[in-house]
């Protein structure tokens, strides 16, 4: 079938079902069909590991009678089992309570102009597979001609094109496409007993826009090497720099305490703090769904709710809760665009970039840590609590000195957002939880 | 391939409409470029969920999941297609686009399937819980709910989730097996949020398996689920920051199982020891362990979460040894590990779905119980930790694991002493293993609520350990 084609159908598919659960008894309907292509490349050492290929979709959809919900989801298309599953899901609302702040959002008349989103690169599915098979196979050869390098996890190239539509019973109808291609890497170095790993992968909506296979491998190369020969450190409080990836780890903490589902369920330690100091003068933070070509852009959410840019903490004072229609209601506030499911998700949260190089920060330090990755849980949302197990390098006199493991750091986000000193110049959108390098006044650190 | 027909009332065969003969075509469709090995995998899930909070049951979901995967082997090459859209066009071209990881002259041909019998169920239920009315499980989550708001005042929040799930599997091959299993699962789960003094608190209990409805009032009453949670959540607004250091710790029977989880039985896993990115690739049959030390992963325990009656990939699993007195015995493999190997297949290749390739994965893991009263370990220690709950663990192959405690204690002069908080534990496995000074009688399973990600694959496991004495480990806490 054609792209348009079959488009096309499925548009109607969607429109159809909105109506065949309108005449069955539902109040309000809303579907989603997700129509995907994926391709996936492994290689190590030379050679390909692993190929993937396959086109797959599904739709979820949600009713609701008498102001109570329920949801369904399938891949499988056919209309026997969507209009089984969605007779059943009216059925099945009867089971639930009223819930007065259920229901899909009013239609948005906002128009957001898609193709200026750049969201759609017609380079990637033309991409051969043996044109990603060689960026992969490059950047994995790349990182094992350096010496320091004693094992592959192996490179892999990704593309996925991605087709969203949404329906819903008010009216809304609408539709966008995305690709995304990435290029990872993971390696290892030094001996099996003392061995060392790290990663690093570009990720992007335009294929132009990736890093090269060369930088890929040499930042690779670089965050395992400089692991090697690790010292543990005595337990003590120390200023931390965050690294841009460790400031991103932060922000998505952070996110989960911003989001209106932990504040309307009082699971956050910010809930009732709007208009409230959080941080100090140079957080500030945003959540903006339509930045041209980021990871978090789109023009509307999954309620069909037109994305924006919402202010999330200026200058330290909390500005908004980022809500679907549902959390927005439960505090009686408006969505911010940020539905992903049946929850709520970031577009591009990104802290805002100072002015400090970051090597400046770096040696701004007399003695410190940079935090450079974290492994572990250890987040509770409910106090703002952190502890992670965490790789560093120790700084000494301004000057990186040695790599320190098995150290783990706990501090708690609130008192956090309150001791960044210094805020760097290199944000870049590497995620869509996005942050320069920062520097953290004092965090524990326990090791010996 | 005929017209498809969908009614919930027919059996999973029908739902792909495919006779042996067209899954025999598909499998030489596969190895039409040279592969040595191919696979159909046939998955069909229906997942249905309750959410309960504020007092209301807030919404239901139902959910169909549908589709088949094609895999070829070529020596270490794994090709992959899949699709949920069964026209025989699409399938061939997942066929296809398995085959062309191979590109070979020599062709092999596929056996005709034929089906294999399973003779054992380590899962008899009743009845499957998607079978049962909502009717009968909204009173359980309910039941949660109540026990846990009504512990005590300070209780302001509770959220409850109960999810059962159906899995049908049919694993066909070109070596003619043809071999299915059906997978019940239920999942009941609490999270209860206490404020004193505008702190909050947070605690969490559930349980579940591949059991029905009928376990929820035999072995674990949505009373106990409710009122553990609530107690969790209670009892750490009364909890100290945990200490900071290298001291020694106590591990809790059951849910430190986490410990073997990350710190063993992910460097066992087959593929990471064939490539040599395990810190045991090297360590088959040498010493990395106290002699108290037997650490087992068995699919095969009635009911437990991680339990299959066949791995995914078609192959009957085995209780398997990993460590034997402290010695590296064994290792959790797939096919394709197997066969690169050269060892036997041991039957933990598993996948998250269709779309997924199998690897090897755990199951059930657990260190098997010592000769040591508990009371006696914790007598052993006069300064140390004791770790009780946890938020779960990771591990790089590398060898570095963390794990996060939720709750536990100090212990001061051989006794349990004042509640503590959020820590997180780490440690590198072959450091913490030589570490392991006594092993409790006490073996017990963590929660029947647990799920293991690797490679973005995510499975359910349990994981159970007795009583354990670590030397010497560094906790992290705030002091």
């Amino acid at each position: 079938m054609k792209k348009k084609e079959k488009s096309h159908m499925l548009r109607e598919l969607a429109e159809y079902l909105v109506t065949f659960g309108k005449i069955n008894g539902a109040d309000e309907v809303e579907m989603i069909i997700v129509d995907g292509h994926e391709f996936g490349v492994d290689v190590r050492f030379g050679e390909i590991e692993n190929l993937l290929e396959a086109g797959s979709r599904y739709l979820s959809l949600r009713v609701i009678k008498d102001k109570k919900t329920a949801f369904a989801t399938s891949s499988d298309l056919s209309k026997e089992t969507l209009q089984y599953l969605l007779k059943n899901a009216i059925k099945r609302a009867a089971l639930a309570n009223p819930d007065e702040f259920s229901g899909l959002p009013p239609l948005s008349l906002k128009k957001i102009n898609i193709s200026s989103l750049r969201l759609y690169d017609p380079e990637i599915p033309e991409l051969s597979s043996e044109k990603k098979t060689a960026l992969a196979l490059e950047t994995e050869k790349i990182a094992l001609d350096d010496r320091r390098i004693t094992n592959s996890h192996g490179a892999s190239f990704e593309t996925n094109e991605t087709k969203f539509i949404l329906a819903n019973s008010n009216g809304f109808l609408q539709e966008y496409d995305l690709t995304l291609c990435s290029l990872s890497l993971g390696l290892q170095a030094g001996e099996t007993d003392n061995r060392v790993e790290d990663s690093w992968f570009s990720s992007k909506r335009y294929f132009k826009e990736l890093e090269s296979t060369e930088e890929i491998a040499k930042k690779a190369v670089e965050r395992t090497v400089r692991l090697l020969r690790p010292k543990k450190t005595k337990t003590q409080k120390v200023p931390v720099i965050f690294e841009p990836m460790m400031t991103s780890w932060l922000l998505g903490f952070l996110f989960v305490c911003v989001s209106g589902v932990s504040i309307y369920q009082k699971a956050s330690f910010l809930a009732d703090k709007l208009g409230q100091r959080i941080g100090n003068e140079k957080v500030t933070i945003f959540d903006d769904g339509l930045i041209p070509g980021k990871l978090g852009t789109r023009p509307f959410d999954s309620e069909g709710v037109s994305c924006q840019k919402t202010p999330v903490v200026e200058k330290g004072i909390l500005k908004n809760y980022l809500c679907n229609t549902y959390a927005a209601r439960k505090l009686k506030i408006k969505s911010t665009g940020n539905a992903v499911g049946t929850g709520v998700g970031p577009n591009n949260f990104y802290l805002k970039p100072g002015n400090r190089r970051p090597k400046e920060i770096i040696s701004s330090m007399d003695k410190g840590l940079i935090l450079i990755r974290t492994i572990g849980h250890g987040l509770n949302p409910v106090t703002g609590d952190l502890s992670r197990g965490a790789f560093g390098l120790w700084v000494e006199k301004g000057e990186i000195a040695y790599p320190v493991s098995e150290i783990t750091i706990s501090g708690n986000l609130g008192e956090i957002l309150n001791q960044i000193e210094m805020v760097g110049n290199d944000l870049d959108f590497h995620t869509p939880l996005a942050g320069p390098t920062i520097k953290i006044q004092e965090l524990t650190v326990a090791g010996q | 391939m005929k017209n498809k027909k969908i009614s919930q009332s027919l059996a999973f065969e029908d739902h792909f409409q495919l006779s042996k003969d067209d899954l025999h075509k598909i499998l030489n469709i596969a190895l039409s470029k040279g592969g040595d090995f191919s696979e159909i995998f046939l998955d069909y899930k229906i997942y249905n969920a309750i959410n309960m909070e504020e007092d209301i049951i807030k919404e239901t979901a139902e959910s169909i999941s549908l589709g088949l995967g094609v895999r070829v082997l070529s020596g270490e090459k794994t090709g992959y297609g899949f699709t949920n859209d069964f026209s025989f066009e699409n399938i061939k071209k997942a066929a296809l686009t398995a085959a062309s990881i191979s590109s070979s002259n020599t062709l092999k041909n596929a056996t005709k399937p034929s089906i294999a019998r399973v003779e054992h169920n380590f899962y008899p239920v009743l009845e499957p819980a998607n079978k049962e009315p909502q009717e009968k499980k909204i009173p359980l989550v309910k039941r949660v709910y109540t026990a846990a708001q009504k512990l005590d005042p300070k209780i302001k929040k509770v959220k409850v989730i109960l999810q059962d799930q159906i899995q049908y599997i049919t694993v066909v091959n070109s070596e003619g097996l043809m071999i299915s299993d059906v997978r019940p699962m239920i999942k009941l789960l609490c999270l209860a949020i206490s404020e004193k003094d505008n702190k909050r608190e947070s605690g969490f209990s559930g349980g579940g398996g591949r059991v029905g409805l009928e376990y929820f009032t035999e072995e674990l009453t949505p009373q106990e689920i409710g009122t553990d949670a609530a107690k969790e959540a209670l009892n750490l607004l009364e909890a100290a920051e945990a200490p900071a250091g290298e001291i020694p710790v106590v591990l809790a029977p059951g849910h430190s199982g986490v410990l073997v989880h990350e710190a063993v039985g992910h460097l066992l896993e087959a593929d990471f020891n064939r490539k040599k990115t395990s810190v045991f690739w090297d360590k088959m049959g040498k010493r990395v362990s106290n002699p108290q030390v037997n650490i087992y992963d068995d699919p095969t325990l009635l009911h437990f979460r991680g339990s299959y009656n066949i791995d995914d990939e078609g192959t009957i699993p085995q209780k398997t040894l990993l460590i034997k007195k402290g010695v590296v015995k064994g290792l959790l493999q797939d096919r394709l590990s197997a066969k690169l190997m050269n060892m036997p297949l041991t039957g933990h290749g598993r996948r998250h779905d269709y779309t997924c390739i199998p690897i090897p994965r755990m199951a059930n893991t657990y260190i098997d119980k010592g000769e040591y009263d508990p009371e006696e370990i914790i007598k052993s220690v006069k300064k140390g930790f004791y770790a009780e709950k946890y938020r779960g663990g990771q591990v790089e192959d590398s060898g570095k694991f963390t794990f996060s405690v939720s709750s536990g204690f100090l212990i001061e002069d051989g006794r349990l002493t004042a509640p503590v908080k959020q820590a997180t534990l780490i440690g590198s496995n072959i450091d913490i293993l030589k570490k392991i000074e006594m092993v409790g009688s006490d073996l017990k399973f963590g929660m029947q609520t647990g799920t293991c990600g690797k490679e973005g694959q995510e499975v359910p496991v349990t994981d159970g350990c007795p009583s354990l004495k670590i030397a010497k480990m560094t906790v992290g806490g705030q002091k």
